[in-house]
């Protein structure tokens, strides 16, 4: 994996996380000083000055914060251009303080609105990933 | 406010090229920002070679240093960059006055040029580099996607009818229908087209993007003393202030408040700086990347509130010279053209002097928000003689 020329956008904390999502596992890194959960990633607590962080794992159930669904692409994101249009969301994770990350709506979008449960499912890396592993999300059925 | 430049600087000169659809100057990149800058130096009645100091923002490639030869510089004094994209714009003139104040420089450029051929921006210089992996891993590509979903919590949670996205389009290409140069010039935006645009990001339709394009704007600031004895009524600069809030700066969507795009703190240090506040604003160009992002802007510099905002961005409330907050009078970057908002800076500028093709009568305070939703942005507010 480590042959995947990796994204320079943000700020180059978070390579736990997609080492962690290619072992198949969902960790949120976490200030091992203060407690405070730390998304995006980033190198220093900026809430108590900690270097110190650790990678847990969470369960990846979270709620559609919000969505948009995709009819367009850029040429940044040709891969994606065949599955338009697709939805993706921004999904809260409670269990990690509220941490909110970006995801892939997959299956049944008949439920799709904002506070809707969603469940994560780990991809192995895969092209339309840009070489790196990824969560997809679906909806929970409704208990009720 | 015991330390401001509060109204020590002005711009003086305005100056831009056409606008060309994207990928079709005529002209080099570089072309472009000396035709701009050699504008607005005639517009103001000063010598190119005068000009020794140079401010862009974002990704701009033409630097001071660049622009040397072709301006005959005598000596180049002052050159910098602010940190961000759209949002930079009201930044950069701040840097601008500040190097002014302090006596750094004497003319100061601040300018913006892109030519998609020459810089290829759109697909190198932004999405490749700036977007995190969080985003590109997962179908999400550079602002688009991300203001949308910004947008739609901002309808379905914070309560802000759809229907103003739909007002700040509309307004933008009615404005255009005055203005000969805009690129919405003689085509009217209905609501049936806007309606029956196809979606791009949900909920934004076609008409709520700004599209880029190729050409360049330049302002010319002097300090305010010299500004007096030039050819043109100065735009004086209130308050321009820059940056971003504790929970704020670059944190990948996890910024609260969510829905915000990051102007709450900057407008309430605006009004505290200038002394003025929002039901004192004549005009506003409100910097539209998307159309629910200029609501929110509007929203952010207190304008209205989010529970009154179906009441507020209202076509007749938006509209010059009639309502009570003109907007985007050029046809803004949705409209009128988008060289990464830096027509909206100049249009600001003809506010105060007279001279827009969407005249609002008697404007004195003419406000500049730049790009929402940067992680870090700035906005601005401008005024004639006797706003200081």
């Amino acid at each position: 994996m480590s042959a995947v020329q990796r994204i320079r956008g943000g700020i180059g904390a978070d390579e736990e996380y997609w080492l962690a999502i290619e072992r198949g596992e969902f960790r949120i890194s976490r200030c091992r000083h203060c407690k405070s959960w730390m998304w995006p990633a980033n190198f220093r607590c900026g809430k108590c000055g900690s270097w110190d962080i650790d990678w847990e794992p969470v369960e990846p159930i979270g709620t559609i914060y919000t969505w948009t669904r995709n009819h367009a692409v850029s040429e940044a994101l040709a891969e994606r251009q065949a599955d338009l249009p697709y939805v993706t969301l921004l999904v809260e994770l409670p269990q990690a303080g509220g941490a909110r990350v970006a995801g892939v709506l997959e299956g049944d979008e008949t439920a799709l609105k904002i506070g809707a449960q969603v469940r994560g499912r780990i991809l192995p890396p895969s092209d339309k990933a840009k070489g790196y592993g990824s969560v997809v999300w679906s909806i929970e059925s409704d208990a009720a | 406010m015991t330390r401001s430049m509060r109204g020590s600087a002005a711009i003086v000169g305005i100056g831009q090229t056409p606008y060309y659809k994207r990928g079709t100057s005529p002209d080099a990149e570089m072309k472009l920002a000396l035709r701009a800058i050699v504008s607005a130096c005639d517009d103001a009645g000063i010598d190119p070679r005068d000009v020794d100091g140079f401010v862009s923002y974002g990704s701009e490639h033409n630097t001071g240093q660049k622009l040397v030869p072709g301006l005959g510089t005598r000596e180049l004094r002052f050159g910098a960059l602010a940190w961000t994209h759209g949002g930079g714009i009201p930044a950069a003139v701040g840097i601008a006055a500040a190097a002014i104040h302090a006596g750094q420089a004497d003319v100061v450029a601040v300018y913006r040029a892109m030519a998609e051929g020459s810089n290829q921006r759109l697909r190198v210089a932004v999405t490749q580099n700036d977007t995190p992996a969080q985003f590109l891993v997962n179908g999400i590509d550079m602002v688009m996607q991300r203001s949308a979903m910004r947008s739609r919590r901002m309808i379905e949670v914070d309560g802000v009818p759809a229907e103003t996205l739909e007002t700040i389009a509309r307004v933008s290409y009615y404005h255009a229908q005055n203005n000969s140069g805009a690129v919405g010039h003689g085509r009217m935006l209905t609501h049936e087209q806007y309606a029956g645009s196809r979606f791009i990001s949900e909920p934004y339709h076609l008409f709520d993007c700004s599209r880029e394009n190729d050409g360049a704007a330049a302002l010319i600031l002097v300090s305010a003393d010299r500004a007096r004895d030039l050819k043109q009524k100065p735009a004086y600069v209130l308050s321009v202030p820059m940056g971003a809030g504790a929970d704020g700066g670059s944190r990948e969507d996890n910024h609260e408040p969510y829905t915000s795009v990051g102007m709450i703190g900057l407008a309430k240090r605006m009004w505290a700086e200038s002394g003025y506040g929002p039901a004192d604003v004549d005009v506003a160009q409100i910097y539209e990347n998307f159309t629910g992002m200029a609501v929110q802007s509007i929203i952010d510099h207190g304008f209205c509130t989010a529970q009154t905002a179906g009441d507020f961005v209202t076509f007749d409330n938006l509209i010059a010279p009639s309502g009570s907050l003109p907007i985007n009078t050029s046809g803004g970057n949705i409209a009128d053209g988008f060289i990464h908002g830096m027509g909206s800076m100049v249009e600001a500028v003809r506010q105060i002097r007279g001279t827009s093709t969407n005249q609002v009568p008697g404007a004195k305070l003419s406000m500049m928000a730049g790009g929402p939703g940067d992680s870090m942005t700035s906005t601005g507010l401008f005024g004639a003689f006797e706003t200081l």
